[in-house]
C-alpha cells in the first residue's frame, strides 16, 4: 500500500476549494459538449483545449481535463440513450438497448443505471489504476528503445486490426496517420520530410488539427450529406417520482453487469487492445447470453445499458495504466490526452513517476472527485441536459463548425492550420462516407513518430544489427502478439477451411 | 447475398475513391524515392520510414481498389448512394474556406465574420422555410459570436481579430 501517502497527497492538492471549481466547471462543461450529437469525448477535449492555455498551473488544467473527460463521457451516454445517436463506437452498445428503454417511458432507469454504473466502473478502475501504477512504471523503467518500438507497433496493430468491419480499409486508415506523422522536421536529423516547400508544415501535422478536421468538419459534411434521414426525435423523459431513479429490481438486475462491465473494461483498456469499442461489445454479448430476462433485450433491458456502460468506463482508467507509465495512447481519447499534457511540458512515462510524482497522483486523484461530481451533479440535471438535445440541427452544426475554427484558430493562431483542418475535414467525411475509421488516424499520427524513433535508436544502439528486435524475450513477445492480432480476425475462418466445414463468420456486432 | 439479382449500376464511389488514393499514394511513393536516391538511404536514418509508409499506402490502395472492382452491384453501397446529397458538403466548404479568408485577410473582425457565417452555414443545414428560422438563426449567430468574442479576449487572453466593431 505503498502508494497511499502520495494518493493522500494528490488528494490534497485536489481538495482546495480552487481545483474543487475547476472540476465541477471540467464535468459541467464536459457534460454539455458531450450531449451534443455527434461529439465524442476525443473532439470535447480537442475543442476544450484552449481554455487552459493561459492557465499557469498544470495541476488545475489537468483536473479540469479529467473533470471534462468525465463528463463528455457520461454525456455521450446520454445521447446514446436519449437520441440514439451514439458519438462514438464505445457509446454504440449502450444505444441498443438505452434508446429502446426509453422509447418504453424508462429513460429515467436507464440514464440513472448508466451513471451509477459509471460511477461504480469509474471508481473500481481508478483504485486499480492507484494500486498498478507504481510497479508498472518500476516495471516500464526495464523497457529499451526496441521495447518501446514493439510496444507502438503491437498497440497499432491491435486497434487496427480488432476494431472496424476490413482489415485493408483500418490499415488504408493507419497509413494515413503514419504518413501525417512523417511530415515535418525529422525528430533525430532535423531534416524536413513531406513538406512541400511550406514553412508552415516544418513543425508537422498539429493532433488537435487533425482531430477537428475529422470527428467535427468531416462528421458535420457528413450529417449535411445526408439530412433527409437523420434521426431528430429525443425520446420524451418521463415525469419524476420523488428520487427513486431505479426500482429495487432495476438494482438488483443492474449491480452484476456494473461489476462483469469493469471486469471486462479495465484490462481490455490496459492492454494496447483497441480501447473501449472490444470491452463494450463483449459485455453486451455477455450480458445477452446471461440473462434470465433475455427476452426483453432488443426491447429495452436494463442489463445491456448497465454493462457495456461500466465497460466503456473502466475501459478508460485501464487506458491510462499504459498512457501513464509508457507514454502510449492507445484510443484517439488517449492520445488527445497526451497532447493535453504536452501543452504543461508533462511528458507521460516511467519518469513521471519519479520526477512529476505529485502532479501524477493528483490528477489520479482527481479522477475519484471526477467521478462523484458526475454522480452529484448529472442526475439532478438531467432535465438541463435534455434541453440541450433539443437544439435545433441546423444550429448544433453551425456552431460546431464555429468552434471547430475558433479551436483550431486559438491553438495555433495561423490560418493555414484552420485550412489545413478544413482540407483534413474532406478527407474525413469521405472516409465516414466510405466507411473508414478514424481513430487508426489518430493513433497513426502519434504512434508512428515514437515507433520510428525507437526503431532508429535501437537501430543505432546496436550498429545496425537487426538481431536487436528478437534477442530481448519482451520484444519478442510484443513483437508476436503483434502478429497475433493480425491473425485473429482471420482465425475462426482458417480454423474452418482446416476442417473443411462451413465457414463461420463472426463479426462483433452480428450478434443481434 | 452474392447471388441477389443484380439492379441498378455498381458502386462507382469506391472505385473512384480508390483510384484517386493510389494517384495520390505514388505521387508521394515517387517524391519518398527521389528523396532515398538523392540523399541516400540507410537503415536509421530518415529516409527509411517514408518509404515504408507510402509503399503501404499504395499496397493498400491497389488492394482495395481491387476489393471495389469486385463488389457486387446493388451491395450495402447503392442504396446509400442514392441518399447522399453532394451539394450541401460542397457548399458548407465555400463557405468555410470563404469565412477563415475574411477572418484572416479582411478588417471585418471575428463577431460580424463569424454572425455571417453562422447563418448561412445553419440556412445550408435547415431543410425548413426561410422566413421561419432566419430571425433565430440572426439571434444566435450575434449571441454566440459576441459571447465568444469577449470570453476569449476578457477572460481566456487570446485574441481575435476585432475588426470594425468598436468592443
Amino acid at each position: 500500500m505503498s502508494f497511499l501517502p502520495n494518493l493522500f497527497d494528490g488528494f490534497g492538492a485536489v481538495l482546495t476549494p480552487e481545483n474543487l471549481l475547476f472540476a465541477a466547471i471540467g464535468v459541467t462543461i464536459g457534460t454539455l459538449v458531450g450531449v451534443l450529437p455527434g461529439i465524442g469525448p476525443a473532439l470535447t477535449i480537442a475543442l476544450l483545449l484552449p481554455l487552459t492555455f493561459n492557465m499557469n498551473d498544470p495541476v488545475g488544467a489537468l483536473i479540469m481535463f479529467a473533470g471534462i473527460y468525465a463528463g463528455a463521457m457520461y454525456g455521450g451516454s446520454t445521447t446514446s440513450i436519449l437520441l440514439n445517436t451514439p458519438g462514438e463506437s464505445a457509446s454504440v452498445a449502450t444505444s441498443i438497448e438505452g434508446y429502446q428503454m426509453a422509447r418504453r417511458g424508462r429513460a429515467r432507469a436507464a440514464l440513472a443505471t448508466a451513471a451509477i454504473g459509471s460511477f461504480v466502473a469509474g471508481t473500481i478502475s481508478t483504485v486499480l489504476l492507484s494500486l498498478l501504477a507504481v510497479p508498472m512504471a518500476k516495471f516500464a523503467v526495464m523497457f529499451r528503445a526496441a521495447d518501446y518500438f514493439a510496444l507502438a507497433v503491437l498497440a497499432l496493430v491491435a486497434v487496427t486490426a480488432l476494431v472496424g468491419r476490413s482489415m485493408v480499409r483500418g490499415l488504408m486508415s493507419l497509413s494515413l496517420g503514419l504518413f501525417f506523422g512523417l511530415v515535418g522536421i525529422d525528430s533525430l536529423t532535423g531534416q524536413a520530410r513531406f513538406t512541400f516547400g511550406s514553412v508552415n508544415l516544418l513543425d508537422g501535422v498539429n493532433m488537435v488539427v487533425v482531430i477537428v478536421g475529422l470527428f467535427a468538419i468531416g462528421e458535420t459534411l457528413y450529417i449535411a450529406s445526408r439530412l433527409r434521414d437523420l434521426p431528430a426525435t429525443v425520446a420524451p423523459l418521463e415525469p419524476a417520482r420523488g428520487f427513486a431513479w431505479l426500482t429495487r429490481s432495476d438494482w438488483s438486475r443492474s449491480w452484476r453487469p456494473w461489476l462483469r462491465g469493469t471486469a471486462l473494461g479495465f484490462p481490455f483498456g490496459a492492454l494496447p487492445s483497441g480501447g473501449a469499442e472490444l470491452p463494450t461489445f463483449l459485455s453486451y454479448t455477455y450480458e445477452k447470453k446471461r440473462s434470465r430476462n433475455r427476452e426483453e433485450f432488443g426491447s429495452g433491458a436494463i442489463e445491456g445499458v448497465a454493462g457495456p456502460e461500466a465497460a466503456n468506463n473502466a475501459s478508460f482508467s485501464g487506458v491510462l495504466v499504459p498512457l501513464l507509465t509508457l507514454g502510449i495512447p492507445t484510443s484517439a481519447t488517449a492520445a488527445v490526452m497526451l497532447a493535453a499534457f504536452q501543452i504543461f511540458n508533462v511528458q507521460p512515462g516511467p519518469d513521471l513517476f519519479e520526477e512529476g510524482s505529485p502532479l501524477v497522483w493528483a490528477l489520479i486523484a482527481s479522477l475519484y472527485v471526477g467521478n462523484v461530481l458526475l454522480l452529484l451533479l448529472n442526475l439532478p440535471l438531467i432535465r438541463v441536459w435534455v434541453k440541450v438535445l433539443q437544439v435545433p440541427r441546423p444550429v448544433l452544426y453551425a456552431s460546431i463548425l464555429v468552434f471547430a475554427t475558433l479551436g483550431v484558430y486559438a491553438v495555433s493562431g495561423s490560418i493555414f492550420q484552420v485550412l489545413l483542418a478544413y482540407g483534413i475535414g474532406v478527407i474525413g467525411f469521405f472516409m465516414r462516407r466510405y466507411d473508414f475509421p478514424i481513430a487508426p488516424v489518430i493513433l497513426g499520427l502519434i504512434l508512428g513518430p515514437m515507433m520510428e524513433e525507437q526503431f532508429r535508436r535501437a537501430l543505432g544502439l546496436a550498429n545496425g544489427d537487426f538481431t536487436v528486435f528478437v534477442s530481448r524475450p519482451l520484444t519478442t513477445v510484443l513483437l508476436s502478439l503483434a502478429v497475433l492480432a493480425v491473425l485473429v480476425p482471420y482465425a475462426p475462418r482458417v480454423v474452418a477451411r482446416i476442417r473443411g466445414g462451413q465457414a463461420t463468420k463472426i463479426a462483433l456486432a452480428e450478434d443481434d | 447475398m452474392a447471388d441477389t439479382v443484380p439492379s441498378g449500376r455498381a458502386p462507382i464511389g469506391p472505385r473512384v475513391l480508390g483510384g484517386v488514393v493510389l494517384l495520390a499514394g505514388l505521387g508521394l511513393l515517387a517524391q519518398a524515392i527521389g528523396e532515398a536516391v538523392e540523399r541516400g538511404i540507410t537503415v536509421d536514418g530518415p529516409r527509411l520510414a517514408p518509404l515504408i509508409v507510402t509503399s503501404g499506402w499504395v499496397a493498400l490502395a491497389t488492394a482495395y481498389l481491387i476489393q471495389a472492382w469486385k463488389a457486387k452491384p446493388a451491395q450495402d453501397d447503392g442504396e446509400s448512394a442514392a441518399r447522399t446529397s453532394w451539394f450541401v458538403p460542397a457548399a458548407l466548404m465555400v463557405a468555410l474556406v470563404g469565412y477563415a479568408l475574411v477572418l484572416e485577410y479582411t478588417v471585418v473582425g471575428y463577431v460580424p465574420a463569424t454572425a455571417v457565417f453562422f447563418v448561412v452555414a445553419a440556412r445550408l443545414l435547415s431543410s425548413r422555410p426561410v422566413r421561419e428560422v432566419i430571425l433565430r438563426d440572426i439571434v444566435v449567430a450575434l449571441g454566440l459570436s459576441l459571447v465568444i468574442y469577449l470570453a476569449f479576449t476578457r477572460f481566456l487572453d487570446i485574441q481575435l481579430p476585432a475588426g470594425v466593431l468598436p468592443i
